[in-house]
C-alpha cells in the first residue's frame, strides 16, 4: 500500500434528497475529511449537522432513504464509492466497513440470541472453527465476561453497556478496517460510556483498526481521537489533528468549546452559540455560520461556503478571518 | 445556607416494587433535605433509584417506607399526595420531551392547557401568559406555533420547562433534562436554570452527567442501588470524594473534568 493512498477520503462531498417535482434538497455540502489506516477520528457537530449522513455514504445505505451523493468523491482505499453497484456493496458493508448504530437499546435483533446473533454475522464471513467458538472469542474480544451464559440470553436480558458491546462484536466479525460508531454511547451511563471507550480504544490498538467515533460531545472526543472533524450545517468547518484543536480556528468550534461544562466555572457564565443552525434548504449565501458568528465580516455573507485552507491533512478552518479568532 | 427555610424533607423513604421473592428495592431509606431557593442533585448510574426517589418527591409514586414533608405537612396522606394546595408547588421536568409533550398540540397550546389548569383563567388570559413563559424559555412566538416533531430536541425540553413553570412551582424536579439533547442546547437550558435559580427557584436536578451536576448545584448526593453512598456540597465532593464509587464515577467523566479524578485514582 503506497502511503499516498488513504483509507477513507470524503472529497467536497455533498449529499442531497430528492423531493417532489425533481427538486433537490442539499443537506450535505463541502464535506472534507480523510482516515488513515489504524486512526481514530471523530466527528462533532450539532443535531442535524450531517453526520449520521456522511457515515451513510461511507456505507452506502444513503439510497434507502431517498438520498444520494450529489457531488465529490468518497474513495475508501482509492475506490470512488460513488461508482460501484450493490453487489460490490455486499463486499464492503460489514466486511471491510463495520457500521455500530447509534441506538444501542434497539440495535440487536430482540427474537434473536447472542449466539445466533453474533452467528448471523459471522456466518457472512470465512473463518475456521466452529461457529460457537468463533462467537466466544468475538465476546471475549469486547470484555463480555460469562460468556457462556450471555450466549444463551436475549438482548432484552442484557443492560444498554452490554447490548452495544454486543453489537461491536457484530461489527468486528469481519475485522473491519474501518469501523464506523455513530453516538455509540448516548443514552449510557458515564461509567458504561468511559469503559466501551477504553474498548474502541483497545480494538483500534490490538486489531488496528481505524475508526470513525460520532459524537456531539466534544470531550469526549477530545480525549479518544487523533483527529476532530466539526461539522456544521452540512459543511466540515474545522478539521485537524486533536492536539492542534485546543486553539480552534473557526468561530464555531470555539463557540462549541466554550459551551463544554466540564471547564466551565460552577454556576459561571456558559456561552451559548446563537440561534439555531440553519435549517436545510434554508441556507443563506455565503459562510452557513455567519448569522451565529461573532467574527462576522462583510465579505462572510456573499458567494460561497468558504472552502477549508491549507493542506489536507494538516489544521484546516473553513473561516475567511481564521486569523482573527481568539484577538478579538 | 441553613438559615432558608426548609422547603422538603425526605425521610427515611424506601420504595419497593413487587412482592415476596420478586420483590425489588429500588430506593432504600433515604433521607434528604431541600432548602428554599436551593439547588441540589441527585446523581447515580441507571437504576440506582434516583428517578424512583424524584417520582417519590414529586408525589406521583407513595413511598413503601418513610415519609416526605412540604413545607411540614405530609405529602402522602392514604393513595393521595398533595392535598392541601400544594400540588402545584413542585413540578417535574422528564427525560424524554418528545414522549411527555403531546404530539398533537404546539408548544402554545401545550403550555396554556397547563395555564388554564392551574390558574383557572380564560383562554386569552392563558395564551398570554403561556406566550411569556415561552418566551422566558427562549421560544418566540413563530416557534411556540410548531408541534413537537418541527422543534429540536433542546427546544422540545424548553416547551417542557416552560410548561413545568405555568404552576407557578417553588420546587422544580428536573429527571436528566439534559441527556436527550446536544450540548449546545445543555448549555442553553443550563443557562435557563440558572436564571430559574436566581428568581428563586428550588430545583432538584436528577441526573448520570456529573458534569450538570457540577454546575449547576450546591449539593448533591449520590445514590448507588437505592442508597445515598456520598452527600455533600458539590464542591467538596467533587475535589475530595471519599466513597470509591464516587471516585470511580468521577473518573469516568470525559475531558478535563475527570482527569484530575483519573489522575488521583491511578494512584
Amino acid at each position: 500500500m503506497t502511503s499516498d493512498v488513504k483509507l477513507l477520503d470524503v472529497n467536497n462531498v455533498a449529499i442531497g434528497i430528492e423531493r417532489r417535482k425533481r427538486e433537490t434538497l442539499v443537506l450535505v455540502r463541502e464535506a472534507n475529511f480523510d482516515v488513515n489506516y489504524g486512526e481514530m477520528v471523530g466527528i462533532v457537530g450539532e443535531s442535524g449537522s450531517g453526520k449520521t449522513m456522511i457515515c451513510r455514504s461511507i456505507i452506502g445505505t444513503l439510497e434507502r432513504r431517498g438520498a444520494s451523493v450529489i457531488g465529490g468523491e468518497v474513495l475508501f482505499e482509492g475506490l470512488d464509492l460513488r461508482t460501484i453497484n450493490e453487489a460490490k456493496w455486499k463486499t464492503l458493508r460489514g466486511k471491510v466497513i463495520g457500521y455500530v448504530p447509534q441506538s444501542a437499546l434497539a440495535g440487536p435483533n430482540p427474537v434473536l440470541t447472542i449466539e445466533k446473533q453474533l452467528a448471523e454475522a459471522l456466518s457472512q464471513v470465512e473463518g475456521t472453527g466452529s461457529m460457537k467458538n468463533r462467537s466466544k472469542e468475538l465476546l471475549d474480544l469486547v470484555k463480555i465476561r460469562r460468556v457462556d451464559t450471555v450466549m444463551k440470553q436475549y438482548p432484552y436480558q442484557l443492560s444498554g453497556g452490554m447490548r452495544q458491546r454486543v453489537m461491536i462484536a457484530c461489527a468486528l466479525a469481519s475485522k473491519p478496517k474501518l469501523l464506523i460508531a455513530d453516538e455509540p454511547t448516548t443514552g449510557l451511563d458515564v461509567t458504561v460510556q468511559s469503559q466501551i471507550m477504553e474498548l474502541l480504544r483497545e480494538i483500534r490498538s490490538d486489531l488496528g483498526t481505524a475508526i470513525i467515533l460520532i459524537s456531539h460531545d466534544l470531550a469526549l472526543v477530545d480525549e479518544v481521537c487523533d483527529k476532530i472533524v466539526v461539522m456544521h450545517a452540512g459543511a466540515t468547518v474545522e478539521v485537524g489533528p486533536t492536539s492542534s484543536m485546543s486553539k480552534p480556528r473557526h468561530p464555531y468550534t470555539v463557540a462549541l468549546n466554550s459551551s463544554r461544562i466540564d471547564v466551565a466555572k460552577p454556576g459561571g457564565e456558559l456561552i451559548t452559540i446563537k440561534g439555531n443552525p440553519p435549517s436545510v434548504g434554508q441556507w443563506n449565501p455565503g459562510c452557513r455560520f455567519a448569522e451565529r458568528c461573532d467574527y462576522v465580516q462583510q465579505d462572510c455573507l456573499v458567494g460561497d461556503h468558504p472552502a477549508l485552507s491549507g493542506k489536507k491533512g494538516e489544521h484546516q478552518s473553513a473561516c475567511l478571518h481564521a486569523d482573527k479568532i481568539g484577538k478579538i | 445556607m441553613s438559615k432558608r427555610d426548609v422547603l422538603m424533607e425526605v425521610e427515611n423513604v424506601s420504595v419497593t416494587f413487587g412482592s415476596g421473592a420478586n420483590a425489588v428495592e429500588a430506593v432504600k431509606n433515604c433521607s434528604l433535605t431541600l432548602h428554599e431557593g436551593e439547588p441540589i442533585g441527585i446523581v447515580g448510574e441507571s437504576g440506582s433509584g434516583k428517578s424512583t426517589l424524584a417520582r417519590v418527591m414529586a408525589g406521583l409514586q407513595p413511598p413503601s417506607a418513610g415519609q416526605i414533608r412540604f413545607r411540614g405537612d405530609n405529602v402522602f396522606k392514604g393513595n393521595k399526595s398533595f392535598q392541601s394546595g400544594n400540588r402545584n408547588q413542585v413540578q417535574m421536568v422528564f427525560q424524554d420531551p418528545y414522549g411527555s409533550l403531546n404530539p398533537q398540540l404546539n408548544g402554545l397550546s401545550a403550555v396554556a392547557e397547563a395555564v388554564r389548569i392551574h390558574t383557572k383563567v380564560g383562554k386569552d388570559e392563558a395564551e398570554q401568559k403561556a406566550l411569556e413563559l415561552l418566551e422566558r424559555m427562549g421560544i418566540g412566538k413563530l416557534d411556540a406555533l410548531k408541534k413537537p416533531r418541527q422543534l429540536s430536541g433542546g427546544q422540545r425540553q424548553r416547551v417542557s420547562v416552560a410548561r413545568a413553570l405555568s404552576a407557578n412551582p417553588t420546587v422544580l424536579l428536573a429527571d436528566e433534562p439534559t441527556s436527550a439533547i446536544d450540548q449546545s442546547a445543555q448549555a442553553q437550558l443550563l443557562k435557563l436554570f440558572l436564571g430559574l435559580l436566581n428568581d428563586g427557584l428550588s430545583i432538584v436536578l436528577v441526573s448520570h452527567d456529573l458534569g450538570v451536576i457540577r454546575y449547576l448545584t450546591k449539593r448533591v448526593y449520590v445514590m448507588k442501588d437505592g442508597v445515598f453512598v456520598e452527600s455533600g456540597d458539590t464542591e467538596t465532593v467533587f475535589n475530595d470524594p471519599q466513597e470509591d464509587y464516587t471516585k470511580m464515577l468521577l473518573a469516568s467523566i470525559p475531558g478535563e473534568l475527570g482527569k484530575a479524578a483519573r489522575a488521583k485514582l491511578k494512584k
